[in-house]
């Protein structure tokens, strides 16, 4: 069991530090410092245009949806590292441990969140005009299977509570 | 618990101590120490054996069933 802990964990730092990568340079590829160019916003704003609609408060929208998808997907990924804990555990011999169920718990919260968070920034990206949303097609995307995988981490959380009262039965059966 | 275990009694009755019936038996003191306070879950048919073997008794000796 323990060699197989070890390649579970060696696969799963792997996945982590291609995520990660991945991730930075997404965020070195997308434009940071256009930021500037709204530094000024309040002295070059149109002050009879609409807010709302004005060009600067749909590009500062776009900025903001795009962090926020950034944040997501480093939350994601902090999802996964909880992995790393679960290995740790079951390498110490504690399978139904009160930290594996909380573990399983918190990556199917992380699972779903992501899901529907994302959904909703992309609906709203959509909404502002960068990007094209439609529902059916963002539903066959891979991210929304993590909603069932957030389920099933929910179910396994469960299936470990009842696997802990079990374990501490036998162990008080003399 | 509705099930009281009066090992203790019939340890007192035989002069023997926990330690000694532990080692007989093959658990540990801690697993006995278990039985006798009452927080044991279950016990094996195999444990309780060994403790009639080993106190020469039955097993109604050992175990009461007290109405709640």
């Amino acid at each position: 069991m323990k060699e197989n802990t070890n390649i579970l964990t060696i696969i799963t730092w792997g996945v982590l530090l291609a995520a990660v990568s991945v991730l930075l340079n997404d965020m070195r590829e997308f434009d940071f410092n256009q930021f500037e160019k709204f530094q000024n916003w309040a002295r070059t704003a149109d002050k009879s245009e609409n807010w709302f609609t004005s060009k600067n408060a749909i590009e500062w929208s776009y900025y903001i949806i795009s962090a926020a998808l950034f944040f997501w997907r480093g939350y994601l990924i902090y999802g996964f590292s909880y992995f790393l804990s679960i290995l740790k555990e079951i390498e110490n011999g504690n399978y139904f441990s009160d930290k594996n169920i909380c573990y399983f718990k918190k990556i199917g919260n992380i699972f779903i969140w992501y899901t529907v968070n994302v959904l909703v920034l992309r609906f709203l990206l959509a909404l502002i005009g960068e990007s094209t949303f439609n529902f059916f097609n963002e539903l066959k995307a891979e991210f929304t299977f993590l909603i069932p995988a957030g389920l099933a981490f929910y179910i396994l959380a469960e299936i470990f509570k009842r696997g802990k009262e079990v374990e501490e039965d036998n162990e008080l059966t003399i | 618990m509705s099930i009281k275990v009066n090992l203790d009694i019939v340890l007192s009755e035989r002069n023997m101590k926990s330690k000694e019936l532990a080692e007989i038996i093959g658990i540990t003191e801690a697993n006995l120490s278990i039985l006798k306070s009452g927080k044991a879950k279950a016990i094996r048919f195999s444990t309780l054996e060994a403790i009639c073997k080993a106190l020469d008794c039955q097993p109604s000796d050992i175990l009461e069933y007290i109405e709640d």
